[in-house]
């Protein structure tokens, strides 16, 4: 990682290096219960739209060879993430880091690790489009959609058009992502936050107090995501992978060289530099987008690269200060925690889950059919 | 039989818009076609193969290596031989082929024996025979065949050290996996591969014994009555120009979903007007948007066709029988064939005779399926 930061320097693409540290941090937002999702002028929502979005989340077909689909890495009984510490991705790939879970992105300003993308409709694009993941060439894909009469009669009613359209699948999908999201009513913490008293267990209690105290969890962990939308470097552990896996690394040279890192230092990669590929700041390297707390118990493994598997391995790192890293968090100490203040703060961690996970049944699919000869589906 | 000089679109690529200056396009078009007429009498005869291309053989074996390499395509699964097999000559046996995984295509998949030969390329022939690399770059990319990425592609190979070291052979010890020397060593490799001499080469170049009576005939009418030789001369037996025969539409395009998407998202690529409302392959019509070259393709040879049934842009006959019949019956609505009135004896011999345009492929053994390597991390 210091050889690729002097890779970086001596390749001049460095300005003002230091200047974010010291950058001085507003009081963290207390936590709170999530608001009603902002739903999008450009993306009303309806009934329809939502029946719509939820085959077309489901639809393998809008991947280029029709094995993938969004549920594909976004699993509902894997709390719309997957358990493998890397994402899979599309046949023939391992990706580099860890998928984001769907559940309540819809309330992210800043979708995925590094924050490139914001918002819901253009991620699914991404998402079904880049090659390593839903790998769907836009014509194929909308040709395919058009023969499914049932499509056809649904994006007519919803969007209006003759024919579906590929940027109306993705509006679909992203209502239905809307959906995706914690249920107050179900989430001990929010219960508790309501007024009853009882939602926390007498641990879970003990562990807030940990979390907005000695632990320190609320300067990044704060508001209704428990996450400042910022971006940290934690020196979070490496993930093995990408020593021990050829897809792995062939993924990590690739991204590099989507972000246009140079080419002479992209061949020597084998790091993930997170939110500077965004702002091309060396201060950046390393940084990753703080995730949120909620539903995480559905959500394992952890970390923007998977590599810890469960609560209690993410509450030990923090004990110990973090791991290192060139542009390591300043926010970052050992906490020195005993064991039951551990305990405490994996039983908060967990009662900001929803006491049931949130599973949308897997709908059955519309057939395409041969087109009429009149060109009318 | 009219030719097809005004086939405008030749030369375009697939990138889906529309001609930039059609107009130039169409008058290099009746240039070309003026130019060919008077070399026509003197060309319209059967050819001997011509000797075998000089290759870079580093590149061709490189190349030989990627043609068979499944990494390239998308999801790791298809390899130009999936659809491109040595045994079938360099087809697949469908009439149909299958395309990538979750499509199937609308034509059938030609050969790929002494492709080099070739004017054009594709059954549109939306390409010239000189970008065969050009025609890689669509096979290994497109959604429709291979699906790949080019910097994908590039960093698997380098992650496969048998690859890389062949690699390296080839474009020096410092190079690093490109992909147009990728799509370049393919097409060396396409290079080097020839239909093998038959006995009609050796006749014609008045080295061998004479040929069969029956062929002898077939060859006769081939050149004279049938008049086959207006459109299939040359070494490949083509004018590799485009013509309208009406041959009729494979059922599987209505019956087969999957086939009408491929074909619709074709003309929807081409930018052809109205594309949605087409129903049947338009061939050369989706890349000049010239009306009159609708229902065209181009002439494909005869040479090898022992080995690369199914017939015809959409594999419509299964056999030399049904092909010879259809051609004598003055083809399909709109054809530009006119009735040969061919006896039962006669069709036989023609037969007889595109038989004798094959011989037995020499084996092709495919390299080694290698594994990836690792790269190490110690350079941390």
């Amino acid at each position: 990682m210091k050889r690729l930061a002097m890779a970086l320097l001596a390749a001049g693409v460095v300005f003002g290096a230091m200047l974010t540290l010291a950058k001085p941090h507003a009081p963290a937002a207390p936590l709170a219960t999530l608001p009603a999702v902002a739903i999008p002028t450009h993306n009303p929502m309806s009934a329809q739209k939502l029946h719509l979005g939820r085959l077309l989340f489901f639809d393998a077909r809008l991947s280029g060879d029709g094995s993938t689909s969004c549920a594909s890495c976004h699993v509902a009984q894997m709390g719309w993430t997957h358990s493998d510490p890397l994402a899979r991705g599309y046949p023939g790939h391992r990706l580099w880091r860890n998928n984001p879970t769907v559940l309540n992105a819809a309330h992210f300003t800043r979708l995925m690790w590094d924050g490139t993308l914001d918002s819901l409709e253009v991620q699914a694009r991404s998402a079904m489009q880049a090659p390593v993941e839903g790998n769907g060439k836009a014509s194929m894909v909308e040709m395919r959609l058009r023969l499914v009469p049932e499509y056809v009669a649904l994006f007519r009613e919803v969007f209006g058009t003759e024919w579906p359209q590929l940027d109306h699948a993705w509006q679909a999908i992203a209502a239905f992502e809307r959906t995706l999201v914690s249920d107050p009513l179900q989430v001990p913490f929010d219960r508790y936050l309501a007024g009853d008293g009882s939602a926390l267990t007498p641990a879970a209690r003990r562990g807030m107090a940990l979390f907005e105290g000695k632990a320190g969890c609320l300067q990044c962990h704060n508001g209704a995501l428990a996450s400042d939308q910022g971006f940290h470097a934690l020196g979070v552990p490496r993930q093995p992978q990408f020593d021990s896996s050829a897809l792995v690394q062939i993924a990590v040279r690739w991204q590099n060289r989507q972000r246009d890192v140079p080419s002479a230092v992209y061949r020597d990669i084998d790091e993930d530099l997170g939110r500077y590929y965004q702002t091309r700041e060396p201060a950046d390297i390393g940084k990753f987008r703080t995730p949120s707390l909620r539903e995480l118990k559905y959500t394992a493994p952890y970390m923007h690269n998977g590599a810890l598997a469960t609560l209690r391995d993410v509450v030990d790192f923090f004990d110990r200060g973090g791991g290192e890293a060139v542009n390591k968090s300043p926010q970052l100490r050992p906490l020195g925690l005993t064991e039951e203040e551990k305990n405490d703060l994996v039983a908060f961690l967990e009662a900001l889950s929803m006491d049931r996970p949130l599973i949308v049944a897997t709908p059955e699919l519309p057939p395409m059919l041969p087109l009429d000869k009149k060109g009318l589906p | 039989m009219s030719l097809s000089a005004s086939s405008g679109g030749f030369g375009l690529s697939r990138t889906g818009r529309p001609p930039a200056r059609p107009w130039v396009m169409r008058a290099m078009w009746c240039v070309l076609g003026l130019l060919a007429l008077p070399g026509m009498a003197q060309e319209a005869r059967v050819q001997p193969l011509p000797a075998p291309a000089v290759v870079r053989p580093q590149l061709a074996e490189l190349g030989r290596h990627l043609f068979f390499e499944t990494r390239l395509s998308g999801d790791g699964s298809r390899s130009c031989a999936s659809c491109h097999a040595p045994a079938k000559g360099f087809a697949d046996g469908q009439a149909l082929s299958r395309g990538y995984n979750g499509t199937e295509h609308f034509r059938n998949a030609p050969g790929l024996l002494s492709v080099r030969l070739k004017d054009r390329l594709m059954w549109d022939g939306r390409h010239a025979g000189a970008n065969l690399a050009g025609v890689v770059r669509e096979m290994l990319t497109d959604g429709q065949f291979m699906n790949g990425e080019t910097r994908i592609m590039e960093e698997r190979i380098r992650q496969i050290p048998p690859l890389l070291a062949l690699w390296r052979r080839a474009f020096g010890d410092a190079s690093e996996p490109r992909s147009e020397q990728l799509f370049e060593s393919i097409a060396e490799y396409l290079r080097s591969l020839d239909f093998p001499a038959t006995l009609v080469d050796g006749a014609l170049r008045g080295e061998s014994a004479a040929l069969p009576p029956a062929v002898q005939e077939g060859q006769r009418l081939f050149s004279g009555k049938a008049g086959c030789v207006a459109c299939h001369h040359g070494p490949l037996l083509t004018d590799g120009k485009a013509h309208r025969l009406g041959v009729s539409e494979h059922p599987a395009l209505q019956r087969e979903p999957l086939r009408m998407v491929s074909l619709l998202r074709h003309h929807t690529e081409m930018g052809l007007p109205n594309a949605m409302a087409e129903r049947g392959d338009v061939g050369v019509y989706a890349v000049s948007k010239n009306p009159s070259d609708r229902g065209r393709f181009v002439t494909p040879g005869l040479r090898g066709l022992a080995q690369t049934g199914p017939y015809m842009h959409n594999g419509r006959y299964d056999s030399l029988d049904q092909v010879v019949e259809f051609h004598d019956g003055g083809g399909g609505p709109g054809s530009e064939l006119r009735p040969l009135n061919l006896s039962v004896h006669e069709r036989q011999a023609l037969v007889a005779f595109l038989r004798s345009l094959s011989a037995p492929l020499a084996a092709v053994t495919p390299p080694p399926a290698y594994d990836y390597g690792l790269i190490d991390g110690a350079r941390r």
